[in-house]
């Protein structure tokens, strides 16, 4: 038994004791530690946060089959430390609330050693803030909100995609010279959206862009005939969108019906695969960003893919994307620290992620990637890519354009990060 | 400044129509059972997904059987498309009849639980069917991609659905003004003994107008799903839309509908063009400001929906 | 279908009393039947919104379907009370359930004067407003990231200060303001004032023809119903450490509906209590075995708005009649317990 548990009870005698006696009760520590007396040869439980429902129910479940498959891989080399690890699996549903649940649930209940997956940022929030009070490493496998990284970090959270900042930055850069000067910008009217556009007015006017218009889209908007109308009227070269969502597939779908995915140039944020796959190369409209694609030419990515695919000959989304290659990269590394450390205690883990590099060969990207140790971001290499005009087979709908060097796009967003202490994070250790 | 107006307002008159058609399923379910049918949304998703399934051979079912089918022309596969997918709502919603019988009679909320719960149910079984990702309704060449329009260019898709849109309208307008099987329909509505006396069913009656409003909702599914694309959530967008239309134009009146449909639809329009930040809002600041001063909307009649 | 119409007088019924035994004791016997703490939390706080929302649905049968706003805007108010004035516990809570009642008693404004289906659509429409200006006012809710970092304050008495942090120390304090609200509201339903709700239900028309303002009691009960709401959305946001914009949906306000009338809210007062419950054990222990739980929930919604649409707690009394009959009536015909 665990000794949160005792504590417990413990505190139900005072509680109980102090009610019948109508005095003072002075309620134990609150900060549990929970530490197992030795490790054991028990397997090591992975609690998985991905949505299966709502939202982002598809890309949850492309980041569920990353992670699954890098637990899959372990446990056939013979696990971790010589024990065979487990995964326990609940639906997040895109939704904090339930994400507070499912995180307290894993935690007090199914007595998870860490936590992985995320979407959608306040899902993502609601279980890190769960994880940071038990001390539970949790990694956001796939919200790529900078506020993830900047003002919502925690000392036990690891954020593993790119911001939508990262991707801003790489785009912006390039876009003007390419494409001109007459900026207009679009983003969805939330957290999320707005960051991104400030990301993007910023570097846009940094290269000496001039700003025509900004205008902020309502989430949950179904209809863009009026702002699409309205950008045509403006005649700028160049459209910068921060939209996401259910809402960036309807745009999409309205801006190819009315022929206006050529001219302007169209600059969205990072598209991921689970909402273009099945669409055709069309769906991928504009210039915009992504952290890994199926085709990129360097060693490693096609066993990768065929991997994948022997592991999930039946998924509709016949090849891995970013997010799946996210999930499957995040949960190998934790499974390699906890290898190197030779302990499943948070602490140690912590330590050993801080500033660790990431080769790029290993990663299967251009540079070499490292987490921040003050933000627990991963600095990677960001790529920008258009639709595919020459695709090699069914499946080739990007045309990987340029990359970005980690350095060169680092978040800002990211310098607004405070880490809790490492005393003031409880140590966390389900042994 | 006005002459930049003028597309606006067109486009907004289109959107209104696809406004009107989005309720016009709902509207014939409140209108005569007097049930607010929250199915409604999971109906419209199912018609959808049954076009897709007639269009696309990657619609979920890529059966070797079905290969002759996909090498058919596509405006005849369109037209099937049309009819399968609202086929298949009315099934289902012919089905949903059967079970909110044990309803009629009792508060109209155990009504509105019960689509609600179908609701559920209904998403859950297109999730478990086609998963929960996209899937793109294409469309026929002929009605697809952008014209020119002044120095602007505008959707094909959108004025024929907005020409479709009006021409169900009309086709509804008709079947329940000029045939005898609408003056059944329009009696059911009020009087339920003056149907028995006319020698009709009102079992079968109220069956065949629940298929057929759910049929509405899958047609305006069809024609919405170029626009909006197809997930298993997008019902919702289809219901809410619905549910404001009626209330502006007032339950019970078909001209009521049809002119709320246009008012929102001009009303969203503008607002997303020149206060774009409060589009989504402008719709309900509308229906609030109507339902203050006329309190069943803009022609709505009493109803027992009211008690 | 209504409630038993004979009113009491006691404070504190068997009922009562059967309902703080068994919630008070929860934590010491959650863990064993497979479930843990934090549920606890979050089945009491949902029932305390329940119990309020049930006077508006089964009371006065005012179907709101927004009311998950004014739960959003209770946690809201609790962390913005506790970041830009005074981290208290009881002013917090009180700034949760005041500020929630303001924008609950501006609301009911618009809607005292309507009925049916148009009280229906309009608080769908206020729902969405507030959804909407929640969504957007980002420097203020923190939209969809939320507003985070919430503190879960302690108790203060005096000079005692009793902690709240742990998911068993705040199940205590919720379970605490659960008493007393349930005896409040038991109170309130037996009283004059329950008994104007429920004839508002029956025949509105007849009441403001006996001389009742019908529009301000309509108007005082939904204030009040968000007021208690607010207290709900207090506690809700210590429980998660922070307050989201989801639960201010069209979704949650409908499932607060459905929790309701699954538990029998038109026909007792403890349905909403046991529908809570039933909800989040359904949707726990169905959810752990299927990623489709919504689908079995939605079916059995359905069957029991079908065939049982009094709800558990018309099964109870169902079951409560029986056992009363046959006693009675040892050798009682089968016709007559049937009927």
């Amino acid at each position: 038994m665990s000794r949160v548990k005792q504590s417990r009870r413990g505190f139900l005698k005072t509680a109980l004791g102090s009610g019948v006696a109508g005095g003072a009760a002075l309620f134990g520590p609150w900060k549990h530690n929970r530490v197992y007396a030795a490790a054991s040869d028990k397997p090591i439980k992975i609690g998985l946060t991905h949505d299966a429902s709502g939202q982002f129910a598809n890309s949850g479940q492309a980041e569920k089959r990353g992670t699954e498959m890098a637990i899959a891989e372990f446990n056939e080399k013979g696990g971790v430390l010589g024990r065979k690890i487990e995964s326990v699996w609940m639906d997040t549903e895109t939704n904090p609330q339930t994400g507070t649940r499912v995180a307290e649930r894993m935690i007090t209940r199914e007595n998870v050693h860490f936590l992985a997956g995320a979407i959608q940022s306040g899902t993502a929030n609601a279980i890190s803030q769960v994880a940071q009070k038990y001390g539970c490493v949790y990694f956001n496998t796939n919200s790529s909100s900078p506020t993830e990284s900047g003002k919502n970090c925690h000392r036990v959270k690891f954020v593993w995609d790119g911001s939508g900042e990262n991707f801003s930055l790489a785009a912006a850069r390039n876009a003007i010279s390419t494409f001109g000067k007459n900026w207009f910008l679009v983003y969805n009217d939330y957290v999320w959206g707005q960051n991104t556009n400030d990301a993007t007015k910023k570097v846009a006017a940094k290269f000496g862009a001039n700003i025509m218009d900004e205008v902020a889209i309502p989430v949950g908007t179904r209809d863009w005939s009026s702002v699409l109308l309205k950008i045509q009227q403006a005649k700028p070269d160049v459209v910068a969108a921060a939209v996401g969502g259910d809402d960036f597939k309807v745009m999409r779908q309205q801006v190819s019906d009315m022929g206006l995915d050529r001219k302007p140039a169209w600059i969205n944020n990072q598209q991921d695969w689970p909402d273009v796959f099945g669409l055709g190369a069309d769906a991928a409209f504009g210039v915009f960003g992504t952290t890994w694609y199926h085709y990129l030419d360097l060693p490693g990515v096609s066993d990768f893919v065929k991997a994948y695919q022997e592991r999930y000959p039946v998924t509709r989304i016949s090849v891995p994307g970013n997010v799946t290659y996210n999930g499957y990269i995040a949960m190998r590394e934790l499974l390699r620290v906890v290898e190197e450390v030779g302990s499943t205690d948070n602490m140690k883990i912590i330590k050993a992620l801080e500033g660790r590099t990431m080769s790029a060969a290993d990663r299967m990207q251009h540079f070499d990637a490292v987490i921040d140790p003050a933000s627990h971001h991963v600095q990677q290499t960001i790529y920008l890519a258009e639709g595919n005009a020459a695709p090699k087979d069914d499946t080739d709908y990007f045309k990987i354009l340029s990359w970005s060097d980690p350095d060169a796009i680092r978040a800002s967003a990211d310098d607004s990060c405070s880490l809790e202490s490492y005393e003031a994070t409880p140590s966390y250790d389900q042994g | 400044m006005f002459y930049d107006l003028i597309p606006h307002l067109i486009n907004g008159v289109a959107l209104g129509l696809l406004f009107a058609l989005l309720a016009l399923g709902f509207m014939l379910i409140i209108g005569v059972m007097e049930v607010i049918n929250l199915a409604h949304g999971a109906l419209f998703t199912l018609g959808a997904y049954g076009a897709v399934v007639m269009m696309a051979p990657d619609g979920g079912f890529p059966y070797e059987f079905m290969q002759p089918y996909y090498d058919l022309p596509a405006i005849p596969r369109y037209v099937i498309a049309l009819i399968v997918g609202p086929l298949l709502a009315g099934v289902v919603g012919m089905g949903l009849e059967v079970c909110l019988r044990r309803t009629y009679g009792a508060d109209p909320l155990y009504g509105l639980l019960l689509t609600f719960g179908a609701a559920l149910v209904i998403e859950e079984v297109i999730r478990g069917i086609w998963g929960s990702s996209e899937y793109y309704l294409p469309t026929p060449k002929e009605i697809s991609g952008g014209f020119i329009f002044g120095d602007l260019i505008y959707s094909t898709y959108r004025i024929y659905a907005a020409i479709f849109a009006s021409v169900m309208i009309g086709m509804l307008w008709l079947f329940l003004n000029k045939t005898p099987y609408g003056a059944v329909i329009k009696a059911g509505a009020h009087d339920s003994e003056m149907v028995r006396a006319l020698g009709y069913n009102l079992k079968v009656l109220r069956l065949l107008v629940f298929g057929f409003g759910a049929a509405l909702a899958g047609v305006a599914g069809v024609i919405m799903a170029p626009i909006w694309g197809v997930r298993p959530v997008v019902g919702v967008d289809a219901v809410i839309p619905a549910f404001v239309v009626i209330v502006l134009g007032g339950v019970g009146s078909f001209w009521g509908a049809v002119s709320a449909g246009l008012m929102v639809g001009i009303v969203v329009a503008l607002t997303a063009a020149f206060l774009t930040d409060w589009s989504l809002l402008s719709m309900y600041l509308l229906l609030l400001l109507v339902v203050t001063f006329r309190s069943r909307g803009l022609a709505g009649k009493a109803s027992v929906l009211e008690a | 279908m209504d409630y038993p119409t004979k009113q009491t007088k006691a404070w504190v019924t068997p009922q009562i009393v059967v309902a703080i035994v068994l919630f008070g004791t929860m934590p010491l016997w959650i863990e064993a039947v497979g479930l843990y703490q934090y549920l606890g939390v979050e089945v009491i706080i949902w029932m305390i919104f329940a119990l309020g929302y049930n006077l508006l649905l089964g009371y006065t049968g005012l179907p709101s379907f927004g009311h998950g706003a004014f739960f959003g805007i209770g946690a809201y108010a609790y962390g913005l009370a506790q970041f830009e004035v005074w981290p208290n516990l009881w002013f917090c809570l009180a700034a949760a359930v005041v500020v929630t009642a303001a924008f609950g008693a501006a609301t009911a404004l618009f809607l005292s004067h309507r009925r049916g289906i148009y009280f229906a659509l309009m608080s769908i429409a206020f729902g969405q407003i507030f959804f909407f200006i929640a969504s957007k006012w980002t420097d203020v809710t923190g939209g969809e990231d939320g507003l985070l970092d919430i503190q879960r304050l302690p108790v203060e008495f005096g000079a005692m200060s009793l902690s709240t942090r742990s998911n068993v120390e705040l199940y205590y304090l919720c379970f605490a303001l659960f008493c007393v609200l349930v005896i409040l509201l038991w109170r309130l339903t037996n009283s004059p004032y329950g008994r104007v709700l429920r004839a508002i239900k029956q025949n509105e028309m007849r009441v403001s023809f006996i001389g009742y303002k019908v529009s301000v009691i309509k108007w005082s009960v939904f204030t009040l119903s968000t007021a208690i709401a607010g207290l709900a959305g207090g506690l809700f946001a210590m429980a998660q450490e922070g307050a989201y914009i989801n639960i201010m949906s069209l979704q949650w306000s409908g499932t607060i509906v459905l929790m309701v009338l699954i538990g029998g809210g038109f026909v007792s007062f403890w349905g909403p209590v046991l529908g809570v419950i039933l909800y989040f054990v359904a949707r726990d222990v169905l959810g752990a075995y299927t990623e489709a739980w919504l689908l079995w929930f939605g079916l059995m919604f359905m069957l029991l708005v079908m065939f049982k649409p009094e709800g558990l707690a018309g099964m109870w009394r169902d079951l409560l009649g029986t056992l009363v009959t046959r006693k009675a009536e040892p050798k009682g015909n089968p016709a007559k317990v049937e009927g």
